[in-house]
């Protein structure tokens, strides 16, 4: 006999699932006093006019860190410190300061015709996601 | 080849749109379809800018051949169509032998990927043979109290064909008109939901151009591809629901 805590879940379509917990969440709302039900639709439309400035890329996690720490030391929020830091390359690669080409190698990835090769006095220490070992080889 | 058949008794749930938008988004998918209309409204031929014509009529009464009765309606689309002869069809089965695999008999092995039948709103003999003639049947439903009541009338009638040797492969529920906003609607999903679980397939939104469609004689497809009916709600991103999605589904059971 299975534990009588046990609860047996119904097994849903998961667009159902997805569609009928947010119907119900929203139902949940609806009874809510004022005050939260404003302060829930606060938080939705944040979360909505964020999702367009999120964007998920694979970061050496050296770098993370390094943009975590200096973030703390000048007390700024680590997006907007990416923000610049993005601006000035995309600067820099529009004026010719930084070469990209240079550093490219052939990829053999069916996705991509390249990959960078950072210059190894570029942050000691950096393992770039690529560069992972995995038994004894490197993943490009 | 697999026949599906689109069935609930009650009328105006969304079978013959349902039916016609699934059966062309199958045949622009490359999958030779068949749609035969068993309702005498003849409204298969209507919805894609087709005459109405006696189609099942002369394939089970006239014992026509196939092929000389279909009409091509699409690229990879062909449809039995039908029209108030199709009461004359019912007249015609009730009085043979074996009268319930009539249409089984005339669809057996057919040069299709797929067949579909839209059913009639109603219980009576023609209905019977849709069912026995079928190996998955999706049920339309609006989500209101008559309409699930419907579910649960075919499901008896489904369980009866099944008592006489008929193997299903199974069913579907489709909540169809779709309005998300209406506590009523969240209450009726539940209640579908905690009763037939997985065997709810995501819903199809109400949406005016489903209406609109029929009346310019255009799939859902050609005449409205972004419309909510089809890509379904978009939430978070994701996409829920609409006749995509429930395409997507249809290929799931054609292709066990």
């Amino acid at each position: 006999m299975p534990d009588p805590k046990f609860e047996r879940r119904p097994v849903l379509d998961p667009a159902v699932a997805d569609l009928l917990s947010g119907m119900e969440r929203r139902k949940a709302e609806t009874q809510l006093p004022r005050q939260q039900r404003e302060k829930k639709a606060k938080e939705r439309a944040k979360i909505t006019s964020r999702r367009e400035q999120r964007a998920t890329y694979d970061l050496p996690p050296q770098l993370r860190q390094r943009i975590k720490d200096l973030a703390d030391r000048e007390r700024l929020p680590a997006s907007q410190l990416v923000s610049l830091a993005l601006i000035r390359f995309l600067n820099d690669l529009e004026t010719g300061a930084v070469d990209v080409d240079a550093m490219k190698q052939p990829s053999r990835s069916p996705r991509y015709d390249w990959n960078l090769d950072f210059p190894e006095n570029l942050m000691p220490g950096l393992v770039l996601p690529r560069m992972i070992i995995k038994n004894g080889k490197k993943r490009s | 080849m697999k026949t599906i058949a689109f069935a609930n008794q009650k009328g105006g749930v969304g079978k013959t749109t349902t039916a016609v938008t699934l059966a062309h988004g199958l045949a622009r998918l490359g999958r030779r379809t068949l749609l035969v209309d068993l309702d005498p409204q003849g409204h298969v031929a209507f919805s894609l800018g087709l005459e109405k014509e006696p189609g099942l009529f002369n394939l089970i009464v006239s014992e026509m051949p196939l092929r000389k009765v279909v009409v091509h309606a699409r690229e990879n689309l062909d449809i039995l169509p039908g029209d108030k002869m199709t009461e004359k069809v019912k007249r015609q089965i009730t009085v043979s032998d074996f009268r319930e695999s009539i249409l089984a008999n005339s669809l057996a092995d057919l040069d299709y990927d797929a067949v579909l039948l839209d059913m009639a709103p109603s219980l009576d003999v023609l209905h019977v043979n849709g069912l026995v003639a079928s190996d998955f049947v999706i049920i339309p439903t609006r989500l209101d109290a008559l309409a699930v009541d419907g579910v649960r009338e075919i499901l008896l009638t489904m369980g009866e064909v099944s008592q006489r040797g008929h193997a299903f492969e199974g069913y579907s529920i489709l909540p169809t008109f779709f309005d998300r906003t209406t506590r009523e609607t969240l209450t009726q999903l539940q209640e579908l939901v905690k009763t037939f679980g997985k065997k709810v397939w995501p819903p199809i939104p109400q949406d005016t151009r489903a209406r609109e469609s029929a009346a310019y004689g255009k799939s859902l497809w050609e005449y409205s591809p972004e419309s909510t009916v089809l890509t379904g709600y978009a939430d978070n991103g994701k996409h829920v629901g609409g006749y995509a999605q429930c395409l997507t589904r249809l290929l799931e059971v054609l292709d066990a």
